[in-house]
Parts: structure tokens; C-alpha cells; sequence
């Protein structure tokens, strides 16, 4: 599964379900998302995710720190 | 009354019917999201809600909404659920003044029921989470008590800071956190990054309902939001010590997550939709490790909706951030009658004052934007006279309508600071300022015509009375 916001093909297994079997959380190892195997597909499908969330690459690596590393 | 932690305080709620248990099954998503959304839609005397039983989940108790109508509001201050507004703000002011109330501390907590070190850390198997709002970039703990101290002064009580910080979840023992540069946070963390050393920190999570309104109010940097809660509770808070940092922590709280935030470490975070009713966007922020989690059997997991306004952190925010400025500007004007700061957390605030002379309420306005969180908000401050209640927004429209001459009263400050979460600040964190002075001119500010303003007939308030009195004989 790659990552609905990013597209970044790996991800990592956060959770189970307590109950088994029920749902997986899941995060993208580079854009640091998050989602739950159960959400609607509007958050959890790659072609349906919203394009005003998506982030690129270059939302990645423009990302400003806040607050700023002391000198 | 004062409740000893969140149990109490929820029994409290279903006791005057202010609590809705949802036993039926729902999906962590969309339903808890649309649920606590809705709940402040319900009106003044909307209910907390508490879901049992979430797909997926075995033992799992979800708080929402537990802060979110006025009528929970009063009761969290152990006044009548359906105290006004305006006297919730009043007696909120009034107990501030007992402050400082000095704290007890006590020890074998319920929180250390049940303990995780190490390896075994893992929020997950802890805290019921989920995502509330559709393009939230995780899973967040939003409601939470966070705990830090100065690292230059690690023993100072009242430099020990409570405060509500975002958090979003993103691994078993990993989490960000947003320090917004004006809160006192920051200011623990820039000092221990300037040293070279990580944060200590602890996060309490599920706390009587005062401890949550003091930890969201603008203090001065050396007061203890403790010692204000004591005040606002009338009695005392009771503290425990958090077995891994030490930091003092409430003695009911459910879940106590303790660790460091990596000292001059920046990582992806978010974006959030915040109480500005905006995402935030996507910033490197602090990282948290979690090295120790305490938790009561069984806890109660606290969490809260926030998006387009109202919600409840509108409820939350409201007359703590009123009340702080109020105090503030009295200080040096006595003349300031009643503030009402409770859009978007005082970004846009009303205040009402007597005048000395010409020119007084521009000043008065000014100086609520130089108060701590003025520095950070009060980007529309709207001026109206002491006869004018800044609660009830048809007398201050009556005001703005009627008072305010656009060539004189308007004035816009350039270049001022205000949180970056502000989606209309450019760069972020920059704003000009905007004073509409609504208040009669008084000399040497002779102008306009308002010699002849219209009294009410001299018997009306006691016809309020006797109408009102009339109407309940009828219903009865």
C-alpha cells in the first residue's frame, strides 16, 4: 500500500486493532501520514484522496521549522 | 464544587443530564469527527458525549465534548448549568482574584495502577486514537495537560508550565508537538536547545475540568496555572509527582505519558485543522519521545473536536482568555468595564470602558494589543462604551452602526506580531491591527450628534420583570 497524500511506496504498521482483525494504522515512512485501513476512501485511496491535502515533494522539502533551532 | 478528577466531573454531567453515553457501534472514522462537530451545534446546553463502543476496540471510553456548551461550562466551575455567559465570565473574574490558592500534594496516585517502561511503550495499546477532521495529517492528542519546566531554573514551582499543546501520534512512543512561540513551551524548549539538552516533559491526559481550563489560560510567565485552578475551584488542586520526570502532575489524572522532547530536532508535522477554522499546513516541529507511560484500569480517554467556530474549544478558550485581559487592562484603566475575547481565542476582541477624555478607548485598545496575549492575538479590537455589554453582539453592532465615524475611528497598525496559525497573517505570524472605536466622543473630541441619546421609559426594567412573570404564570 503506497501512501494516499504522497505516494511514497513505503509505509510502516503503527497498530492493529485491539479486537483482531478489524483495522491496521498505517504511516508513510517519508511524509510521516497516518491513516486507519477502515476510513473512508476519500482518505485512504491515493486516486481519491482530496488534491488540497496532497503533499509533493517539494511541499516536503520547503517545510519550514517552527519554532527555529536556536543558533 | 470542585471534582477531584474527570470521573467525578462526568458523573456530575449525567447527573444534571448533560452527558449522552453512545453504546451503539461507530467507526473511529468519520463518526467520532462528525459526532463531537455536532454536538456544540445543539445549542447552549449541548451534552458531552461518551462512546463505549468503537469498531475494533475492546475496552474504550471516548470523552468528546466534555467542556462544550455553556451549560457544561458553569458546571465545570460548579455554578448552575444555566448560569449567563456574562456572570460565568463575572465569577470566573472574581475567583482569579483569589488567586494564588497554594496546592496540596498527595501521594500513591490512581495513575500508577498500571505502568509501562521501555520497550513495552506504546500509546496505541493506551489511548483509543483516531483522526477528527478529514485532511488532519494523524492521529492527535489535543486536550492534554503538558507539563515542563525552565531548564534554567528546574526547581522554580511557578516557572513550571501547564499548557495545551497539539500533539499528533506518530509511532508507539513518538510524538510532535506544536510550541507556538508565544506560549511559554517555547520558551522552556529554546533554553534547553540553547544548552544543548532535551526537554523533559509530562503529559496528563483526562483531568478534572478546571485543570483543562487553566492549562488553555494566558498567565504570566512566573504564575502557576496550579495555583489558578485552586482559585477558580475554591479549593485547593491536588498534585502528584510524575514518577519518571517529577514534575507535579494532577492526582486524578487518567493517563500520564512522560519523556523529553529531542532537544534542536524538527520533523514533518501536519497539517491540523485548528480552531481558526483552517488547516494549519505542513511545518518541521519538535519531536517528543515517550519513555514512560502511568495510566488508571480502565481509563478515560479525553479528546476534543476543534474546526470552524463554534466548537468546543470556543467553550474551552472563551472566558479564561476574556478574563486575563480584563484583569490586565484594569490595572492601569480602571475605566475598562467587561472584555469579551472569545472569537477565535481573543483574535478578535470587544472591550467596553468609561472614557477620561478624547482619545481615551483608542489607547485602552492599543494596549490590550501589547498585553502577553494581545502580542499574539487582538488583531481586531472593537471599542464600545460602558453602557454597552460586549457580550451581546446586537448592542455592539447597535454600536459600530451608530458611534463609529469611519474618518476618525478606524485605525489599522502596521507590522504587529500575531500567531502564525492566523491564516490571514503575511509573512506567517505578521499582521497589521485593526481598532474600530465605537465609544460616544467626549472632549476635546467634539463631534458628531450624541446629546440626545434615547432613554429607555423609566419603568421599563421592572416591566421586563413583570412580563417575564406573566409568561411562567401562563406556561404553568
Amino acid at each position: 500500500m503506497i501512501c494516499p497524500r504522497c505516494r511514497h511506496p513505503k509505509t510502516t504498521v503503527l497498530a492493529t486493532s485491539p479486537v483482531p482483525g478489524v483495522w491496521e494504522v498505517l504511516s508513510c515512512d517519508r511524509c510521516l501520514f497516518s491513516w486507519r485501513t477502515t476510513e473512508p476512501a476519500n482518505r485512504i485511496d491515493p486516486d481519491r484522496y482530496p488534491a488540497r491535502y496532497r503533499f509533493t515533494e517539494h511541499d516536503i522539502e520547503s517545510a519550514v521549522d517552527v519554532p527555529v533551532v536556536p543558533a | 464544587m470542585a471534582y477531584a478528577d474527570l470521573r467525578e466531573f462526568l458523573q456530575a454531567l449525567r447527573d444534571n443530564g448533560q452527558l449522552l453515553t453512545i453504546d451503539e457501534p461507530v467507526d473511529a472514522e468519520p463518526d467520532l469527527g462528525a459526532a463531537a462537530c455536532a454536538a456544540p451545534k445543539l445549542g447552549d446546553a449541548a451534552p458531552a458525549l461518551m462512546f463505549t463502543n468503537v469498531n475494533g476496540f475492546d475496552k474504550a471510553q471516548i470523552a468528546l465534548n466534555v467542556h462544550g456548551s455553556w451549560a457544561n461550562h458553569a458546571l465545570a466551575l460548579g455554578l448552575p448549568k444555566d448560569t449567563p455567559v456574562r456572570e460565568q465570565v463575572e465569577e470566573f473574574a472574581k475567583r482569579w482574584r483569589n488567586f494564588p490558592v497554594p496546592v496540596r500534594h498527595a501521594e500513591n496516585p490512581p495513575f500508577l495502577e498500571n505502568t509501562l517502561t521501555g520497550e513495552e511503550v506504546n500509546l496505541f495499546d493506551v489511548l483509543p486514537l483516531f483522526r477528527i477532521n478529514e485532511g488532519d495529517g494523524g492521529f492527535y492528542v489535543d486536550k492534554a495537560a503538558v507539563i515542563s519546566r525552565d531548564p534554567e531554573d528546574p526547581e522554580d514551582f511557578h516557572k513550571q508550565n501547564v499548557g495545551i499543546y497539539r500533539m499528533q501520534v506518530k509511532g508507539r512512543n513518538r510524538l510532535g508537538l506544536q510550541p507556538v512561540p508565544q506560549h511559554d513551551v517555547a520558551i522552556h524548549l529554546r533554553k534547553a536547545e540553547e544548552r544543548g539538552e532535551d526537554l523533559p516533559i509530562a503529559i496528563a491526559l483526562g483531568n478534572d475540568p478546571v485543570i483543562t481550563l487553566v492549562a488553555g489560560t494566558p498567565m504570566a510567565y512566573n504564575e502557576s496555572e496550579y495555583e489558578l485552578a485552586g482559585a477558580l475551584r475554591e479549593e485547593p488542586v491536588t498534585l502528584a509527582k510524575g514518577p519518571l520526570t517529577g514534575f507535579d502532575v494532577p492526582f486524578g489524572t487518567e493517563v500520564l505519558l512522560e519523556g523529553v522532547v529531542l532537544g534542536r530536532e524538527r520533523e514533518l508535522e501536519g497539517p491540523f485543522g485548528e480552531f481558526t477554522g483552517h488547516y494549519s499546513g505542513g511545518r518541521r516541529m519538535p519531536v517528543i519521545r515517550i519513555d514512560r507511560i502511568s495510566y488508571r484500569t480502565d481509563p478515560v480517554f479525553e479528546h476534543l473536536y476543534l474546526g470552524m467556530p463554534w466548537t468546543e474549544i470556543d467553550y474551552l478558550l472563551g472566558p479564561n482568555t476574556c478574563v486575563p485581559l480584563l484583569e490586565q487592562l484594569r490595572k492601569e484603566f480602571p475605566e475598562v468595564q467587561a472584555v469579551n475575547a472569545m472569537y477565535t481565542h481573543g483574535l478578535l476582541a470587544i472591550i467596553s470602558t468609561k472614557k477620561r477624555y478624547g482619545g481615551f478607548a483608542k489607547a485602552v485598545a492599543m494596549r490590550a494589543m501589547t498585553t502577553p496575549h494581545g502580542l499574539g492575538y487582538c488583531k481586531v479590537v472593537i471599542m464600545v462604551d460602558e453602557d454597552v455589554d460586549p457580550f451581546n453582539l446586537p448592542q455592539v453592532m447597535w454600536a459600530l452602526s451608530t458611534k463609529l465615524n469611519p474618518a476618525h475611528d478606524v485605525v489599522t497598525i502596521p507590522g504587529l506580531s500575531v500567531l502564525a496559525l492566523d491564516p490571514g497573517s503575511d509573512p506567517a505570524g505578521m499582521t497589521p491591527k485593526l481598532i474600530l472605536d465605537a465609544t460616544t466622543p467626549v472632549a476635546p473630541d467634539v463631534r458628531g450628534h450624541y446629546s440626545q441619546p434615547v432613554q429607555a421609559p423609566a419603568d421599563a426594567d421592572a416591566w421586563v420583570s413583570k412580563l417575564t412573570a406573566m409568561i411562567n404564570g401562563r406556561e404553568s
